[in-house]
Order: structure tokens, then sequence, then C-alpha cells
């Protein structure tokens, strides 16, 4: 009895073939993931020399980080810096992609034309285009001599910022809404993807919850609050985890500009691979937070 | 947004009346807004693409002149000599066809591979491949990308070729840099570039397909690949759809891998980055005073994804409302 029970079932058998589909992924994920991978952790802890057959390592411990923290120029400012347009980007989009989404998601006319226009950026928005685009003659010629961007969309006609300090705002707040108004090509062109994501999650939404949020009198206002925000629980850590990834790989990344330089002008492998892993470090520790803030400050209340 | 529906009842009192009203006012500011918006956001869209457009037909000796902001007073196609001369443009083309391309469309099929193996099938490891799968999604292609360009230049499989070498004492580890196979063999496994999205996008997908399809498949006699290539592949258009969309537009874009691993024969992207300094090297005109060139060069570049587009355009945005990215 206990023989046959062990003898594997034709359900367990299909289910090995499983294991076969995902045979080459594993090989590959070995070959060309894992391995580099723990390959680049070695090249930030040694020192790597090239030579005819390969290259070799020399271990030299924290080196490298004590290194391009103390001693190397600009490390430290371009962290800096990375992670203040990270703070400031990253919401922004995000918010405005799910606006965006949201918006696309209702029924109007036009709606088709619209989602194939706001879906151009995904098509053409990469490093080499973009830095053409933004940094084209093109728009500086609109920005005209003031060099920033308010001008090119009102002309020079009013000086918004002497108008905003006429009616009370303080400087600070006023200069941060310039800053993002001057931004706001690059912010816009940077929603596609997060837009697509969006949409997919909230066609997910089942139509029934929102017939029992408005038959019970639930306005505009609750209904996004404790419906659409708890339904896109999954996408919205999906688009954090995106919109945090587009930002490592896009080549405007001063911290992953310098250690390209430094792989690619002066071949310093070992440097390179342990300014991106200290920068990668952070970010994840970053990522993390957001998540165990998310799932303390709202998954836990909606529940 | 259509929570206030015009009714076709008539107005009875003037309360009712009132109510309409102020119904349809609402409406009326809730569109207005919304296309307010939506045609503002869309003109910072647009707005690159028409300049793109404008400065590559016009002739150099009107770009810095202030009268003319958005049509040209003539039209030329000077530019995109100049442009397809420094970008080397039909075989930077062919480069970047046969293989970013190629190894786009590689993936479209090796990651469904994974996916379907995971989604359909239980069997030990499969969370875990799942998680890996994820975790590939969250490392930047850059922390691999410099250990993997000094593979490639001695390549080898888990050390054996090396051992065989070693015994022949012959080194007979070939160099792959500045081939293609620096990007088809990564595709071909499934683990090229952002493939843990789309085998994620997949397995989403393939989760939700009703299980009679292969229970049939299976009573007539079919093995579990027949199955896959004959049933699974072939009732999964739409996802497949947005996946080698989003891998033919990536690999197309991609630069920092195709300047790691090729050191000739660039493809487009890489060509497009150097458009200045190969128009300086040519004609002796400076970076910056080519800036017509250059806007015809990235025409040149972005024509070809827009083309597949504009072609698949109405069935992309159709397949996102229905596969279901995120689930």
């Amino acid at each position: 009895m206990k023989f046959l029970q062990r003898r594997p079932s034709v359900e367990r058998k299909k289910n090995r073939n499983g294991f076969l589909f995902c045979l080459p992924w594993c090989i590959g994920f070995l070959l060309f993931f894992f391995i580099p991978l723990i390959q680049s952790i070695a090249f930030s802890f040694s020192k790597v020399s090239v030579t005819t057959s390969g290259f070799e390592l020399d271990f030299v411990g924290l080196e490298n980080y004590y290194y391009i923290l103390f001693q190397s120029p600009e490390y430290v400012d371009n962290l800096l810096d990375t992670l203040t347009t990270f703070g400031q980007q990253i919401p922004i989009i995000f918010v405005l992609s799910l606006i965006i989404a949201m918006i696309l998601n209702s029924k109007f006319k036009g709606r088709t034309f619209f989602r194939s226009l706001y879906f151009i950026p995904v098509i053409i928005a990469t490093g080499v285009v973009m830095r053409y685009l933004s940094g084209s003659v093109a728009l500086q010629s609109m920005q005209g001599s003031a060099g920033d961007l308010e001008t090119a969309y009102t002309g020079t006609m009013v000086n918004f910022q002497q108008f905003f300090e006429q009616m009370g705002i303080p400087e600070s707040v006023s200069s941060m809404v310039f800053r993002y108004v001057n931004d706001i090509f690059n912010l816009i062109w940077q929603c596609g993807v997060h837009i697509i994501l969006f949409i997919s999650g909230l066609q997910a939404i089942p139509q029934s919850l929102y017939e029992v949020s408005k038959v019970e009198g639930a306005t505009k206002w609750e209904e996004f609050w404790f419906v659409t925000i708890p339904c896109l629980g999954n996408t919205i850590v999906l688009v954090i985890v995106y919109s945090v990834i587009e930002f490592c790989v896009s080549t405007g990344n001063a911290v992953i500009q310098q250690a390209y330089t430094v792989l690619q002008k002066q071949q310093i492998y070992h440097i390179s691979a342990a300014m991106l892993w200290l920068y990668f470090l952070i970010v994840a520790c970053m990522i993390g937070l957001i998540f165990y803030l998310f799932n303390r400050l709202c998954l836990k209340k909606w529940q | 947004m259509n929570l206030f529906q015009k009714s076709n009842r008539p107005a009875v009192d003037r309360s009712t009346a009132r109510l309409m009203f102020r119904y349809r006012a609402t409406n009326f500011l809730v569109s207005f807004f919304r296309y307010a918006f939506l045609i503002c956001i869309g003109y910072i869209i647009i707005m690159q693409l028409l300049f793109v457009v404008s400065y590559a037909f016009r002739p150099e000796s009107q770009i810095d002149d202030p009268s003319v902001v958005w049509i040209p007073r003539s039209l030329t196609l000077e530019n995109f000599k100049i442009a397809i001369e420094a970008m080397d443009y039909f075989r930077a083309l062919g480069t970047t066809m046969g293989v970013q391309v190629l190894s786009g469309l590689i993936e479209v099929f090796s990651c469904s591979l994974v996916a379907y193996g995971i989604a359909r099938f239980r069997f030990k490891g499969r969370n875990l491949i799942f998680f890996l799968a994820i975790a590939m999604i969250m490392i930047p292609p850059q922390m691999t990308a410099v250990p993997m360009s000094l593979n490639f230049a001695h390549f080898d499989v888990f050390g054996i070729l090396g051992l065989i070498g070693k015994i022949i004492g012959k080194d007979i580890r070939p160099n792959l840099l500045d081939t293609g196979f620096t990007f088809w063999l990564p595709s071909l496994f499934g683990v090229g570039l952002r493939s843990g999205l789309f085998v994620f996008i997949y397995r989403q997908f393939f989760k939700g397909l009703p299980k009679e399809l292969e229970e049939a498949a299976y009573i007539d006699g079919a093995n579990p690949l027949t199955t896959y290539i004959r049933v699974i592949l072939p009732s999964s258009g739409v996802a497949m759809l947005t996946v080698s969309i989003f891998s033919i537009v990536w690999h197309w874009n991609d630069y920092y891998l195709s300047v790691l691993y090729f050191s000739s024969n660039y493809p487009l992207s890489v060509m497009l980055d150097q458009i200045n300094s190969n128009i300086f090297n040519t004609t002796g005109i400076l970076a910056g005073g080519a800036d017509g060139a250059a806007m015809a060069g990235v025409f040149l570049f972005i024509l070809p994804p827009l083309i597949m587009y504009m072609i698949l355009q109405r069935k992309f945005i159709a397949s996102i409302d229905r596969v279901g990215i995120v689930g």
C-alpha cells in the first residue's frame, strides 16, 4: 500500500514537465544573471586587472568603498543629488500617472485617440532621444533669454514669480512649483509605462464595487480612497518598483553616469562596481522603507 | 465619472428641473476640465515631436532665425543626407534589426516558455523561480553588465570549456564581444533585457486561461510541449502583442548594453549618440551647429518604432485592457 502511494501519480508526472519548461531559464539565470551578479559583488571588494586570458581579482576588503566615499571627487555629491531628484520626481510621477490613468480609464469621446497619444512616450522615451529632445536648441529657443520653461509656455507677458509674491505665497513654495513646471516635459515623458500599469490595474477592479459604493451613498472622494486605492494595492507596489528601476537605469542619473565614465573611459571595473552597489543598496533600503510604510499605514487601515 | 446620467423623463416640477440643471452643469464642467487637462498634457507630448519634425526639414540658415518658430520658410532634405551619412544609417539599421530586434523577438517566446511552466504546473521550486524572476526586475542591468562583458570576452559555460581547453592545452573559449551572441544568448534563455517583467506579464496571463483548454488537449493525446505550441501559444495572442511591443521597443532603444558589448558595428542608438561628433569629424561643423542634422537623426531613429506603433496601436490599446498585467 505504501509502495503504491509513493508511486508518482499521472498528475505528479505531468507537473514534473513544468520543471522542464523552466530548465532553460534556470540555466540562463545562473549563467547570465546570478554568476555575473556574484562576480560584481566580488569586483566591488577587490582589485580587477584584465589579462589576456580573462581577469584576475585581488581581494582588498572595503578599500573601494572607502575610496569612493572619502577620496573620490563628486561621488557623494552625485549620490545626494540623485537621491534628492529621486525623492522629488517619484511622488509627482506617481500621482500624475494615476490621475492620467483614471481619466483615460473613464468613458468619454476620443478616448482611443488620447490613449494612443499618451502611450507615445513609451515607444520613444529613452536616454539618447531624451537627451536630444530636452537639450535641443528647439526647447532652449523657446525658453528665451530667461532660460526657464515657464516663459516658454506663457510667453514673457506675465511674471509669475512676482505674481505669486504679491499673492503672499512664500518664495520657497513658488520656487518649488517652478522647478516642477520647468521639469514638466521630463516628468510627463516618464509617465508612459506607469499609465499603462495603472490602467490595467484599474481595469481589474470589479465594477460591482463601485455600484455598491454608489448605492451606499459614497462621494467620489470616498470612492477613490476606499475602493480604488485599496484595490490598486498590487499595482501601486509594481508602479513604485518600476519607477525606481526606471530611475536607476536612466542615463540621466548622475551616479550611473559617473560609474559609467569610470568604467568606459578609465577601465576601473572595481570602483565602478562599488559605486553601483552602494547606490543600489541605498535605493533598495528606500524601497523597503516605502513598502514597510505602505503596509503599515495603508493596508492595515483598510482591512 | 458617469455618475450623473441624463434622464429622459420630462421635468415635472421646479425642484426636479433645478436638480437636472445642476447635474448637467456638473457633467459639463467635469468633461470640460477633463478635456482641458488632457489637451494640455497632450500638447507637452506632441510639441517635442513636432519640433523634431520641424527642425529636421529646416535649412541650416533658419535654425537660429528668431522669426521662424514652427514652420520653416523652405524645406530641405540636406539634414537627412548629413544624418544618414554620419549615423551610417543603413548599416546601423541592419545591426539593430539583426541583433536587437531579433533578440527582442526571441525573448517573446523564451519568456512565455518559463512563464507557462510556473503558471500551469505545480512542482517544487516553482515559487522560487517566480521569486527570482521578480528579483530580476528589481536589479538594474548595470549591476551585471560589466562582469557579463568580461565573461563574454572569454565565453565559458560553467567552466567546462575552460577545463577542456586546459586538457587540450589550447584556449577554446570564444570571444563573443562585438557579435550578436551577446544579445541572442541571454534572450534565448529568457534572461535578456527586462525579461523578468515579461515573465511576470505572461504568468499573470496564463494564470487566467481556463484549465479546460489543456485538459482537452491532454485527452486528445498531446504532450505538454505540443499543448504549449498548439493550444497555449495561439490563444495568448493578446499577451504576446503587449510583450512584443515592449520587448522590441526596449531592445531598439537600448544604449547601455550595446556600448558595453560592441566596439564597432554599433547599432542605431549608439550611432545616434555619436552623431554630433561624427558630423564634426567628417564636415568640420562643430557640435550644436548641426542641430538640424541631429534632429533628422532623431527623426530617423524614432520613425521605425513609431510606424510599428501606429500600425499596432489599436490592438495594443485594446490588449492593455485585456491582459491584466497586474491581475
